[in-house]
């Protein structure tokens, strides 16, 4: 620190520094140091990147991206593109935008093996013999070739080093929902802004810079004056939210703009969803460069370079310059280099019909050439010939700009009710003219968006600005880079045109020109107006490319950093991950898929008494005097006549006719059941039975009340169930002539009121089905587990559940169906009933069974039962007839072999036939069809007990 | 027989104790935002005719809460429903808060039905408690479109949540209420976005409402 | 991101809705012979315009509504629900 007053020494290093300006963004009383390619640096806080490297003396920050040729400044803002570099971890960091910071480490990127000395130069030498198009037409062939192009070229790719790990640091996302939206925050989008705010919306204004005022910040001390009043009204309206460093990168359906907020505190980037009412599009205008030979030599500046350069940063640009000029702020920024100290070598007016021809040097800018074959010698030539209109988000929003040819640009027309335009793009005049404009369009705004996204409300017609009329500079008489980013000349779109590509969409992607990471900004006009030169067509005939989002670079962090995936977890899921529990992902769910020994599991179940959780068994309570005719339409079997008391299995179609869902269903009461669906089925089911209720039956009156996770459910099965259960039911008689198989009982388990269960029998063994206010779950399970330890109870998981099941044959839907699987086709035709009257899925079914010619879904068993098919394997006839498929396949611990289900087609379906499946590696295996899907207990005996 | 102990399916931070026959987090939090697992309150939905005997008793449709006595809250989160909501153990005042002849409607389908284990229950009390959901929720929670005693149903961190502004002493509140199951998932969903907030878990304690 | 105009809740993101159907009459299921009952099942016209849908408002109020909407500019013109017990004679 200094003593105020005193202006601290500039830093030897520091060559280019200026004396303090009136705009500068630099704090002289924070000097921080950084590093550039290994060398250390000193900077000022405010600083960016270049800036510093700039006062520095530094001219060249990388290489370009075909031609390996030297490249420095052009824009001095987020959009230069020769200044992408790589910052620690983080690679393509807009170095002319990001602020150092201290103990920064910043490489230059696309060199190789340095910066000074890059090998990929030697493209320069061959350029010519790289026209547009050359790789693909060289390296097309041989195709097997091509892997071994790819590492030759990857050497000499742009872009700099992905890091390997995760990015670090927090990414965030969130959303806002203003009633006005203003994106750019220059002059026009701050009055825009204020006015609305004064009218009473709430305003989001988003501006690109780290500070709002756009081409105020480098103006005279009128301007920075009007620049400290806007700024004070933006400061004083509360309802206004500035978001600085952020751009709009997007416009989507019904105002749904994205906007992407860089370097928070507490967040790398923030993704900001936002609804706007009304969208105000203020993004100024881009200066546009000159295509000429030469033209992307470092030394080469637009004019607003120059500026921010000088005043915002306080860095001469360079010892001796040719400036270019064709308008106003290219006057201005003579004014600025003069103060700077720098010595003006040649003027070139436009207006006045002079030129320039070529910029020529080896490395960096030497000497220029102008029209009339005049050779001056300078190191910085400044060009000021015309403004790009940033029209993106209008286009986004389906608006297509009209070209003024007398004004050179681009600009809005037919706007749709929300959405409105202001600044520079809208038109010109004085800042006067500009602000009021603005205000009028805010105040427009805020009305428009009071009257609910601007549908409702007639639109006010808003001023018009006035159209300066400017001169139509593209290129000179030389051929030059067009796209700075790609590497592309006016040559190549010349060429382009000259093979046929006529149209300015096919030129574009023959070229590559638009496509870099410019977008479009800087190159999009040249590219056109010499598309137009080369085809004869105007600019206006010739069209613009598409802007489409991303209109700014957005991380992947900030899309896709912070993503959310539910998870649901049972009552009993941490008691599963305490005994270390192998978990299964399940859709939604984590599950159990075993503790250990699957096989154990299953074991213990057939002799003594295990419990499962199947808590994620989709349920459902409906309540009502229509129920069973709801049920008797969902079904293919009947359910009109299902006592109080009773449980009935159920399979669910689709109309057509294939297998939806299956599961049982209980009736509790008399106007209440409990329904279930599979554990994958709730949502699909629960969305079926509101269409129905809701588009088809309006007049049943039935309520649905999910009820998966209300409920813990536990399955005790064994042939010591009961025994075990005796000791823990209260009110429930568990004698089998009271409580037989496919019956219900409520009453309290282990002292817990309000639960239910039902005999029912997926594993096989006697099993009883508890259903408990989920909170007292995990108080059922381990009382369960206190009370059975001499019978041996023990938990088991999915597979050992799963294996149970397909000894018992039940087919699983989704596993052992699918998208085709017809009810007849699953094998449980015997349930349809095609006598009622109506229900989902009838008439397919009835045609179905008419013609009988679907694969049907039989029990399989291999003559060798070592051998266990893998799931999915094909039932094969001869060399090449696939007759069949397995689709579930285990080896089953309680019969010693291995045992499946699968599909073949109907003459194959006789129980005993011999048909052969073909194994992973190719080996043939009979397999025999069973009479039933059951290979365990296929009566049903010991379910039954 | 041991004695009940019901469990939320959102994992308490220590210390636990047991409140209303619930293990709950004993934990006591000052903080500016602070996230209260409430899952033991007593929770009754109700259903009727989104223009029936229920809105006449209630007064609300969906969209809106309103406190019916100081310890309960009626919310209509969807068209022709409504959820009570009461202390711990209150399912019953609550039934026969909502008890209405079932016959005397002229065909007007009446139910209620006991939710108290099927919902997880949040409240996010503080001042940046909008600020926080803006996070994780598309719904505009400025004053003028969600004022206190709004209600909707809406996603929250991709998740099917209930939501209700309910301030106290005014103090901007929100209870959060989603399937048990996810309970866990959304809690701490809300505590990664209240990170940068300083939002702390506060336990369970009274008052309830 | 389209807002879908939600009978009850009001202008929603599209992402809390599932698109269900076009709307469209069934035929008699024990009357229609299959060609006929497949059209209805499968085929659909996707026109460059107006259409009617089925749209179920599943992170909302869990209902079924009607939309029209003009596919080329998704510009949404009239949200309605299902016709009630009363409008489609006895059950």
């Amino acid at each position: 620190m200094t003593s105020a007053g005193t202006p601290p020494t500039i830093p030897a290093r520091m060559t280019r520094r200026l004396a303090p300006q009136a705009g500068e963004l630099i704090d002289r009383d924070r000097q921080i140091v950084f590093s550039w390619d290994g060398d250390r640096y000193p900077a000022y806080q405010g600083d960016t990147i270049i800036s510093a490297l700039a006062a520095c003396g530094q001219r060249v920050f990388s290489r370009s991206f075909k031609y390996h040729r030297p490249r420095g400044l052009l824009t001095a803002n987020f959009n230069d593109p020769g200044c992408l570099v790589q910052v620690d971890g983080e690679p393509n960091v807009r170095a002319a935008h990001r602020r150092v910071e201290p103990g920064m480490h910043v490489r230059s990127q696309n060199v190789w093996p340095s910066l000074q000395h890059d090998l990929g130069a030697v493209n320069q030498a061959i350029s010519r013999l790289l026209p547009a198009g050359f790789y693909y037409k060289t390296f097309m062939a041989p195709r097997a070739l091509w892997p071994v192009y790819q590492r030759v070229f990857r050497r000499f790719a742009p872009g700099g080093r992905v890091p390997r790990g995760a990015a670090e640091g927090y990414y965030d996302k969130r959303y806002a929902h203003p009633d006005v939206l203003v994106a750019g925050g220059g002059p026009a989008g701050m009055a825009a802004a204020a006015a609305a705010a004064t009218a009473g919306a709430r305003v989001l204004l988003v501006e690109e810079e780290y500070e709002l005022g756009g081409h105020l910040r480098w103006g005279d001390a009128a301007q920075l004056a009007r620049l400290a009043e806007l700024r004070t009204a933006v400061a004083a309206a509360p309802s206004i939210e500035v978001l600085a460093n952020a751009a709009v990168i997007g416009r989507y359906d019904d105002n749904w703009v994205a906007v992407a907020q860089r370097d928070l505190p507490h967040a790398r980037e923030r993704l900001i969803k936002a609804r706007a009412s009304v969208l105000v599009v203020a993004p100024g205008l881009i200066e546009r460069p000159y295509v000429f030979a030469g033209n992307d030599k470092p030394g080469v500046m637009l004019s607003t370079a120059v500026r921010r350069l000088i005043n915002l940063y306080a860095v001469r640009p360079g010892e001796r310059a040719v400036v270019l000029t064709a308008n106003a702020e290219g006057d201005r920024a003579i004014a600025d280099l003069e103060r700077a100290g720098v010595q003006l070598a040649a003027v070139v007016d436009a207006r006045q019909g002079e030129d320039v021809v070529a910029a020529r040097g080896g490395g960096l800018l030497r000497e220029v050439e102008l029209a009339g074959g005049r050779v001056v010698e300078a190191d910085l030539l400044v060009t000021a010939v015309g403004w790009t209109a940033p029209t993106a988000l209008l286009n986004m929003a389906g608006v297509r700009p009209a070209y003024d040819p007398r004004a050179g640009r681009f600009f809005p027309r037919d706007l749709p009710d929300d959405l409105l335009a202001a600044g520079g793009i809208a038109g010109d005049g004085t800042l006067d003219q500009i602000v009021d404009h603005a205000r009028a369009v805010g105040r427009e705004a805020a009305r428009r968006a009071r009257a609910r996204g601007g549908r409702s409300a007639p639109p006010n017609p808003l001023p018009a600005l006035p159209i300066d009329t400017a001169l139509s500079l593209f290129r000179s008489s030389t051929h030059g880079i067009v796209d700075y980013s790609e590497d592309v000349s006016s040559k190549d779109v010349v060429g382009a045109v000259r093979e046929g590509f006529d149209s300015i969409e096919l030129a574009k992607r023959f070229t590559t020109a638009t496509m870099g990471p410019a977008q479009g900004k800087l190159e999009l006009v040249n590219t056109v107006a010499v598309h137009a030169e080369a085809t004869g067509r105007d600019i206006a005939g010739t069209g613009t490319t598409t802007w489409r989002p991303p209109y700014a670079p957005v991380s992947l962090g900030a899309l896709a950093g912070r993503s959310f995936q539910p998870v649901a977890y049972s009552s009993l899921q941490p008691w599963h991950a305490r005994q270390g529990a192998k978990p299964l992902v399940a859709g939604q769910w984590i599950r159990p898929d075993h503790y250990g020994d699957p096989a154990a599991e299953v074991r213990n179940v057939r002799e003594n008494v295990g419990i499962i959780d199947v808590t994620p068994l989709g349920k459902f309570e409906l309540q009502g005097p229509d129920v069973a005719r709801l049920l008797n339409y969902l079904y293919v079997n009947k359910w009109m006549k299902l006592a109080v008391g009773s449980v009935r299995y159920g399979v669910m179609c689709g109309r057509d006719g294939v297998v939806l869902d299956d599961g049982v269903t209980g009736r509790l009461a008399d106007d209440r059941y409990i329904m279930t669906t599979t554990s994958s089925g709730p949502e699909t089911v629960w969305r079926w039975i509101e269409n129905v209720l809701q588009t088809e039956h309006p007049q049943w009156r039935i309520h649905v009340t999910p009820r998966t996770s209300a409920l813990a459910s536990i399955n005790v099965a064994g042939p010591k169930a009961r025994t075990l259960l005796q000791r823990l039911v209260e009110g429930i008689d568990l004698d089998p002539e009271a409580f037989p198989y496919m019956r219900v009982r409520s009453g309290a388990v282990a002292g817990i009121p309000g639960c239910f269960m039902w005999r029912i029998g997926f594993t096989g063994e006697l099993s009883y089905e508890i259903h408990a206010p989920a909170a007292y779950g995990l108080q059922l399970w381990e009382t369960l587990l206190a009370t059975g330890a001499d019978l041996g109870v023990a938990p088991f998981g999915i597979e050992a559940q799963r294996i149970m099941r397909l000894e018992k044959g039940h087919f699983i839907v989704g596993q052992d169906t699918d998208g085709l699987t017809q009810a007849y086709a699953a094998g449980v035709g015997a349930l349809v009933k095609l006598d009622k009257e109506d229900f989902v899925g009838k008439p397919e079914l009835v045609w179905a069974a008419q013609r009988g010619d679907q694969q049907i879904l039989v029990g399989l068993q291999p003559a060798d039962g070592s051998i266990v098919p893998d799931e999915g394997c094909q039932l094969v006839e001869g060399e090449r007839a696939i007759v069949g498929r397995i689709t579930s396949s285990r080896l089953s611990p309680t019969l010693g072999r291995s045992i499946c289900l699968g599909f073949v087609e109907p003459r194959l379906a006789a129980a005993g036939t011999m048909v052969e499946v073909r194994l992973v590696d190719g080996r043939r295996l009979p397999v025999r069809v069973m009479e039933h899907h059951a290979h365990y207990d296929p009566e049903g005996l010991r379910l039954r007990v | 027989m041991a004695r009940l102990l019901a469990r939320s399916p959102i994992t308490p931070p220590p210390p636990l104790v047991v409140a209303e026959g619930w293990e709950v987090s004993g934990r006591r939090s000052g903080a500016a935002l602070r996230l209260s697992d409430c899952t033991p309150l007593a929770k009754l939905l109700v259903r009727g005719d989104e223009q029936g005997r229920f809105r006449a008793r209630f007064g609300i449709g969906v969209g809106a809460a309103r406190l019916l006595s100081p310890d309960l809250l009626v919310i209509g989160w969807g068209p022709g429903e409504w959820t009570l909501l009461g202390p711990p153990g209150a399912e019953e005042r609550l039934a026969s808060v909502a008890a209405l002849d079932r016959d005397d409607g002229g065909g007007e389908f009446l139910s209620a039905t006991e939710v108290t284990h099927g919902h997880a229950l949040m409240r996010l009390a503080g001042t940046a408690a909008a600020a926080l959901l803006a996070k994780i929720c598309a719904i505009d929670l400025g004053d003028d479109v969600t004022p206190n005693g709004a209600a909707f149903r809406s996603s929250v961190a991709k998740l099917v949540t209930e939501v209700v502004r309910h301030d106290r002493d005014g103090e901007p509140a929100y209870w959060l209420q989603c399937d048990r199951a996810f309970g866990q998932y959304l809690f701490d969903a809300v505590l990664d976005a209240g990170a940068e907030f300083g939002i702390e878990v506060d336990g369970f304690r009274p008052p309830w409402i | 991101m389209l807002l879908i105009p939600c009978v009850h809740c009001g202008p929603r993101n599209v992402s809390e809705f599932a698109y269900a159907d076009a709307v469209l009459p069934a035929p008699d299921p024990n009357a229609a012979p299959p060609s006929v009952w497949r059209r209805y099942l499968y085929m659909r016209t996707n026109p460059a315009g107006w259409t009617s849908e089925w749209w179920y408002h599943q992170s909302g109020c869990r209902r079924y509504f009607m939309v029209e909407r003009d596919t080329r500019t998704n510009e949404i013109r009239a949200a309605a629900l299902p016709p009630r017990p009363a409008d489609r004679g006895a059950p």
